[in-house]
């Protein structure tokens, strides 16, 4: 499985890998900022911390990009039932902090089972649909397994309760769906019965979660929790201006109001401090990012590295836009990171894997051959 | 399966090219909208932003929520909500904290006042949070703070409501207190439910219906300019006061069961035989709750957790005793009820019992001469019942003193209860690793041994006989209401179980519980009185060692803390009880001459006040509840 062949080397995708490598880079600084006025000798600062997920990143993207994308695919709905086998954990040996039971410990460390999740439906959609083309667009009946592969991890994760990880794999089960094409009629009827289980599935979100969604459309209802982060992430991101307040400048202000500035809401620590160009660069950077994945996508010599390169780069698309989307206060406040700049081990590692895959499907473009 | 090798089959490379084009317009038009709406809030709003930032600062405030009152049967207030002073330091308006808290502590020196030696400043200081340096602060060191704001930058007098228990240690067990919320509750509770700095319910009551009392916080978004005046609110959520309680607790009996209890150690447990309602539940030593409103100071902290008394510990329903003489009523319903004697069955003490080389002795040392049933137990006869525990055997013994309710929590509105404990053959077993001896048995019918009951055990058994055989979950709550008085919940009695004993020999076992006090002999008679008719049981539990060791008793008169413990269970008026008392007082002698009159006083209250209220109009009490809330916060 791991052949180290001299094309590998020569065709190595380095603008992906020097992008995303200047991307977590922006990331460490930034997160370097957040705790630059935090004084508290007796913890690893936190930018230490994920420089040590960075690491263990690049080993999970090396083991990505040399293991061939055909023999993870060949066994990627073992690799998916581990991944539920680990989230059932979660519910059994798991670790919680304020209520939502979401890691794992695994020697110093704690890991997100659901963050992996993302990666292994991807998998797991893919090669469905590598097993099941028709040459056409699909009917809803075609859908029933795909749907079941998304909504097994997807009701585990709701239970946690973790609704923007949650939203995640629905989104991007739709994405793909979409891609693959589905008949007018189904679209129809799917679009019906999601108006139907709309309500429903308000009744099964949690207190606070139904609060966060009332609070997008009317912050002033919660100015202790959501509204408060929302008015806060505002102030700050607007503060910074067109050429911002400059690096460590940033940290004395505001932001010290906002409990989740190193993770969901670091996005307003670097506009603050790098003000609008630096949000225009970061914004562009992610979108050569997001183009890259999808020209991986169109090369891909075979259905299959196609798939997998569209869900990794969808994952990608959808988390920075309804990261930043929440920050800047368009879209309402769920818990989804912002790739390579939210502090979080398991959303690095997995990210950093992916784009490992990515490198993978790009490179074996050059050595597999179409009949 | 396909072999993996580097030819493909059937895919066209190109077939997704048409639709990268459409992924293209999303992904751009996406990313578009977030330029578009960087460009609004940094470069459009950013000049008002910037301002907003740099001169004001937004500061939430929580608003803490008024708790709920607790109130007794008659609606008398046992805990209501007072002003507090606590200064506050705010890290962001201050260079140097040390510095700021040093200028406090000499401006309290030049006075003579002590300020508390802050245990630890928090590890990590935010800018923005508020850092406590002193809870309820005098009104000398109030002026202090005030007259001095200028040399003091970032100290802030904050104003918060705390609890006062105007019972004192009276109620302190059953009451409880309040404090902060700890990490470890913090990360015990479900999101959102608390947060740092709130105040909840630790012990008592106050934890028991914590939720229902703590209310929920609100909030106040507040800008602040650099002077650290608020300029305006941006939005407020005003906090919702807690519910009120209204317990069953009886204040006068309390009171009456306290003060008879004195500076002994003991505890005494009083209930309505009609429906399970906790009229007085007293725990002796106790401890004052109001020491835990402010910041409890380590000394005292302290010297209430050593205390060798245990202060802290609620004994009437955590005390474990045996129970003494007072569990004769169990031997005595279950010899009747198996059928092993009559009424009239008659037995000859002559002052002791053997069995084979041991001797067990009564406690009339001369003996009782012949008795039957109920003289058996007007006298307390230890030999009568020594035969009728070897007639039973442990088990039968175990199963009717189950059926009473004893050995297991009866689920009493309190945490901590215990259950006590009723020995059987197989519990010996299986926790000793020993067999069962039969001089055990013997031991076990005049309630010495293994035996363990709690007071409030103890007076709901009792609590049964009294009412014709059914168990109740003793209460001590009776309702719940809103603050602005309206019903929330109402608790209603629950039967737990009926005794498994038939009405005609729980009236024989109560006509000798009368006898115990109303006839000539009864081991309870100095309570007799003319007004009504009280019928209990006395108990004289022995601490240690085998109670029929002559040295251990010499030793046991020596030592204060080896000395028996005395019980007194009672209840009346005979034929329609309405009260039950049990009493136990620690190392304190005999059940009769020590613990009746603690019980005696408690029945002599009850009665006198219903008397009083008989003869007076229908009380007005019912008025006095709409206005007893605490004073309003400022």
């Amino acid at each position: 499985m791991i052949k180290l062949d001299r094309r590998l080397i020569l065709n190595f995708d380095w603008t992906l890998f020097i992008l995303v490598l200047v991307i977590i880079g922006i990331g460490l600084l930034n997160i370097y900022s957040t705790g630059f006025s935090l004084t508290d000798l007796r913890q690893t600062p936190l930018y230490i911390k994920q420089l040590q997920w960075v690491l263990i990143g690049l080993v999970g993207m090396a083991l990505a990009f040399f293991i061939d994308y055909r023999f993870l695919s060949r066994h990627a709905y073992i690799i998916y039932g581990i991944s539920i086998v680990l989230l059932l954990v979660v519910f059994t040996a798991g670790y919680a902090t304020r209520g939502a039971q979401r890691w794992i410990a695994v020697g110093g460390f704690t890991f997100q089972p659901s963050e992996l999740v993302k990666l292994t439906i991807i998998l797991a959609l893919a090669k469905y649909f590598d097993h099941h083309q028709t040459g056409r667009v699909y009917h809803l009946t075609e859908l029933f397994i795909p749907f079941l592969i998304v909504l097994i991890p997807f009701l585990f994760i709701l239970k946690q309760p973790d609704l923007g990880t949650g939203l995640i794999l629905l989104i991007l089960f739709l994405s793909i769906v979409f891609f693959v094409g589905l008949d007018w009629k189904s679209l129809l009827i799917a679009a019906a019965g999601g108006l139907i289980l709309t309500p429903i599935g308000w009744h099964f979100l949690k207190d606070y979660q139904r609060e966060r969604i009332l609070t997008f459309f009317s912050p002033e209802r919660d100015p202790l929790g959501s509204g408060y982060h929302i008015i806060q992430s505002m102030i700050a991101v607007g503060s910074g201006g067109i050429f911002g307040k400059g690096f460590l400048k940033g940290s004395q202000t505001q932001l010290k109001f906002l409990p989740e500035q190193q993770t969901d809401f670091v996005f307003s620590v670097f506009a603050e401090e790098w003000g609008f160009l630096g949000g225009i660069i970061l914004l562009i950077m992610f979108l050569f990012l997001i183009l890259w994945g999808l020209k991986i996508m169109i090369h891909s010599k075979d259905y299959v590295g196609a798939m997998i390169a569209l869900g990794i780069t969808m994952l990608i698309f959808w988390e920075v836009f309804i990261n930043i989307g929440m920050v800047l206060g368009i879209l309402p406040v769920v818990g989804i990171p912002l790739p390579f700049l939210s502090y979080g081990g398991s959303s690095m590692v997995v990210l950093m894997t992916a784009v490992g895959l990515l490198m993978n499907i790009s490179v074996r473009r050059f050595i597999l051959q179409s009949s | 399966m396909r072999k993996i090798g580097d030819r493909l089959d059937g895919y066209d490379p190109g077939q997704f090219k048409h639709k990268f084009k459409l992924l293209f317009i999303i992904v751009a038009a996406a990313l578009s909208l977030l330029v578009m709406r960087l460009w609004y809030v940094q470069v459009i709003k950013g000049d008002e932003l910037r301002q907003r930032s740099e001169s004001n600062s937004v500061r939430l405030w929580k608003i803490k929520p008024m708790r709920g009152l607790i109130m007794d049967d008659g609606r008398r207030v046992l805990v209501d909500n007072q002003p507090s002073f606590d200064i506050v330091l705010i890290p962001n308006r201050t260079k140097d904290i040390r510095k700021v808290i040093e200028r406090i502590k000499e401006l309290y020196t030049e006075r003579s006042l002590t300020f508390p030696s802050l245990s630890s400043l928090p590890d990590r200081v935010k800018p923005f949070v508020p850092v406590l340096l002193e809870r309820n602060i005098s009104m000398e060191k109030l002026a202090v703070v005030e007259t001095h704001a200028l040399e003091l930058p970032g100290v802030v007098t904050e104003v918060t409501p705390i609890r006062q228990y105007l019972n004192g240690e009276m109620t302190a067990q059953v009451i409880g207190f309040t404090g902060e919320v700890s990490r470890e509750e913090l990360d015990r509770s479900t999101a959102g439910k608390l947060s740092p700095g709130d105040i909840i319910g630790k012990f008592g009551i106050e934890k028991f219906l914590d939720s229902h009392l703590r209310g929920k916080n609100g909030a106040e978004q507040i800008e602040i300019n650099v002077a650290g005046k608020a300029i305006r609110s941006l939005g407020r959520i005003p906090a919702t006061t807690g519910d009120n309680v209204v317990l069953t607790i009886d204040s006068a009996l309390q009171e009456a069961a306290w003060s008879a209890l004195g500076n002994r150690a003991g505890a005494v447990a009083v209930l309505d035989p009609r429906n399970g309602a906790v009229l007085a539940l007293v725990s002796s030593p106790s401890f004052d709750p109001n020491l835990f409103t402010g910041r409890i100071s380590s000394g005292d902290w302290d010297n209430l957790s050593n205390d060798p008394r245990h202060p802290m510990e609620n004994r009437s329903i955590s005390g474990q005793y045996p129970p003494g003489s007072t569990y004769k009523i169990v031997v005595a319903a279950a010899a009747l009820e198996e059928g092993l004697i009559t009424p009239e069955t008659t037995l000859h003490c002559n002052g002791t019992f053997e069995l084979g080389d041991r001797v067990f002795r009564c406690w009339q040392a001369k003996g009782h001469g012949n008795v039957n049933f109920h003289r058996a137990i007007v006298e307390s006869c230890d030999v009568y019942f020594y035969n009728l525990g070897k007639m039973l055997g442990v088990d039968r013994i175990a199963a009717y003193a189950q059926a009473f309710g004893l050995g297991a929590p009866l689920g009493i509105d309190l945490n901590r209860e215990k259950g006590g404990l009723i020995p059987t053959k197989q519990w010996k077993l299986s926790h000793l690793r020993q067999s069962w001896q039969m001089g055990e048995t013997i031991s076990l019918a005049i309630g010495q041994g293994f035996n363990l009951v709690t007071p409030i055990q103890l007076a709901n058994a009792y609590a049964a006989l009294a009412n014709g055989g059914a168990l109740y979950r003793p209460r001590l709550i009776k309702q719940l209401e809103s603050y602005d008085g309206h019903v929330v919940k109402v608790f209603e009695p629950e039967k737990q179980g009926v005794l498994p004993v038939r009405p005609r020999n729980i009236q024989l076992i109560n006509q000798a519980l009368w006898g115990v006090v109303n006839e000539k002999g009864g081991t309870g008679y100095i309570l007799k009185r003319p007004e009504q008719d009280v019928c209990g049981k006395t108990g004289t539990a022995q601490v240690i060692g085998l109670p029929q060791d002559e040295k251990m008793r010499k030793a046991k008169r020596v030592s204060a803390a080896f000395r028996d413990h005395a019980l007194f269970v009672c209840f009346a008026p005979y034929g329609n009880p309405e009260i039950v008392v049990a009493v136990i007082l620690e190392n304190a002698g005999h059940g009769g001459s020590v613990a009746a009159p603690v019980a005696r006083k408690v029945i002599d209250t009850y009665f006198s006040r219903k008397k009083m209220m008989q003869t007076q109009q229908p009380a007005k009490a019912q008025v006095a509840a709409a206005d007893v809330r605490g004073t309003p916060m400022p």
